[in-house]
């Protein structure tokens, strides 16, 4: 066999890549539906972070977390549109409501988005304590996800977590950082005219004796300025989204 | 047509004098990282906590292993033109399954070791023992010399991954281990050592320390 020659090369090329591909693609197609269940475990973890059930560094197994968020957390699907809550659906039926509205709606580009989920999570006393909002949008890099949880009053910040992004380890990665997101807790998307303003991420340390920036602002992330204008403008443009659900939701309170 | 005469084959055992040598070699003398100086961008980067450093050394100790063998068993089919390209897509295609397991096992971690688990790809150590051992020795020893290899960077990196986690915040494998007392007394976790350079500077501590004990004098 003679190992120089073009078509033996060609050959064993081939061979090699059909053999490592089929390898690949076996374990890919074996193991997607456990990475499936990690992921959405993953998801559900991040909302009791945001929403304070849980800490990021909980010890406790994954079987009791997954049972705390079943009895702990409800999920709805909310019509961003009119802000009203449609029945009896949740968070795996959200996708499937979105590709219906789009193709019911092809000249509305919102209409892909026009159903999301928020999570509630309940108090010992099985009352609704805090609504989570899901929070996605542009980074530097890549589209950052998180989760950003309301107190009940539905205008300060519970907590905030990003949990999914493809930014630079070390410089926007940080936004993951749960010390950062701590500084998140407390702070009001409502101004004193009951504006909406969201909260945004400050370049450079937040001044705590200006009135305005100790309600709505956090420090911003070192060296990661686009990431940091990023968020501030998605979790802006989220708001803005849930606000007549958030409207409706306050009215009711009041 | 002549036929050649293969010289006699010396007698291989399981666990002879020769294969034992093939793991210990890399544990201290030929050590991946203090003497052979490879893989240090990762080591640099996963090392922040312990149990990170781990999974990547166990990461890295499987993929040599598992690729040496392969090449080995193939080695006297390969192409000469084609040698590296085909030693990077093994290497690739046992990175990949590494990590969907990881993706499926270890989500949390996975997350935290990011692009490093691909990077392992890049990692000098592997397509290094490929071209030096690999490609000259026999299935077995090759998988032993990737299992030596591995274990010497995953030593290095479990030695600093705990000096790191400990000195940089105050946890081991996720436990507090420094006394809330400490901190109470002014005790303030090291910043340096959760960056990059503290990592640096412990590691040339380390080759110091190797080379001073085993007595290596560059030429």
């Amino acid at each position: 066999m003679n190992t120089s020659s073009n078509g033996y090369v060609m050959g064993f090329a081939v061979g090699v890549c059909v053999i490592i591909s089929a390898a690949l693609a076996l374990t890919a197609n074996a193991l997607k539906p456990i990475q499936d269940g990690a992921a959405e475990f993953d998801r559900q973890k991040n909302v009791m972070v945001a929403a304070g059930l849980v800490t990021p560094d909980d010890l406790r197994p994954r079987t009791e977390l997954e049972q705390l968020y079943k009895d702990r957390v409800s999920e709805v699907v909310v019509d961003v549109k009119t802000g009203e809550v449609v029945a009896g659906k949740g968070q795996g039926d959200v996708a499937l409501l979105n590709k219906e509205s789009a193709k019911a709606a092809k000249d509305d580009k919102d209409a892909a988005t026009r159903f999301r989920a928020v999570a509630i999570s309940k108090g010992a006393d099985g009352k609704p304590d805090s609504y989570v909002l899901p929070i996605s949008g542009k980074g530097l890099w890549s589209t950052i996800y998180g989760y950003l949880a309301l107190e009940g009053d539905l205008v300060h910040v519970r907590g905030v977590t990003f949990y999914k992004h493809g930014e630079t380890p070390g410089l926007g990665g940080e936004c993951e950082n749960p010390v950062w997101c701590a500084q998140w807790k407390g702070k009001s998307i409502l101004d004193e005219q009951k504006k909406l303003v969201g909260v945004g991420v400050k370049k450079g340390r937040v001044d705590a004796s200006i009135p305005a920036e100790k309600a709505h602002k956090v420090d911003g992330l070192s060296g990661a300025t686009i990431t940091s204008n990023g968020i501030t403008n998605f979790v802006k443009k989220d708001l803005v989204s849930f606000d007549s659900y958030l409207a409706a939701l306050r009215s009711k309170h009041n | 047509m002549t036929a050649t005469t293969t010289p006699p084959v010396a007698k291989r055992s399981l666990f002879g004098k020769e294969e034992l040598k093939v793991i210990k070699d890399p544990l201290w003398d030929n050590n991946p990282i203090a003497f052979q100086i490879l893989g240090i961008c990762s080591s640099l980067a996963v090392t922040t906590r312990l149990d990170k450093a781990l999974v990547m050394g166990i990461g890295v100790t499987l993929v040599t292993a598992l690729s040496n063998v392969m090449i080995s068993m193939i080695r006297n089919f390969i192409p000469n033109k084609i040698r590296i390209i085909v030693q990077l897509v093994v290497v690739s295609g046992v990175v990949i399954v590494f990590d969907q397991f990881l993706r499926a096992y270890m989500f949390d971690l996975s997350k935290q070791l990011s692009v490093f688990v691909g990077l392992i790809i890049t990692n000098c150590i592997v397509m290094g023992r490929l071209e030096a051992y690999a490609m000259s020795n026999p299935p077995w020893r090759s998988f032993l010399d990737g299992i030596g290899n591995g274990l010497g960077y995953l030593w290095i990196l479990a030695v600093v991954g705990t000096i790191r986690e400990i000195l940089g915040s105050g946890k081991l494998l996720g436990f507090q281990v420094v006394p809330d007392a400490l901190y109470a007394a002014g005790y303030v976790n090291n910043g340096l050592m959760v960056l990059a350079p503290g990592a640096f500077c412990l590691l040339g501590i380390i080759v110091w320390i190797q080379r001073s004990i085993s007595g290596y004098v560059e030429k």
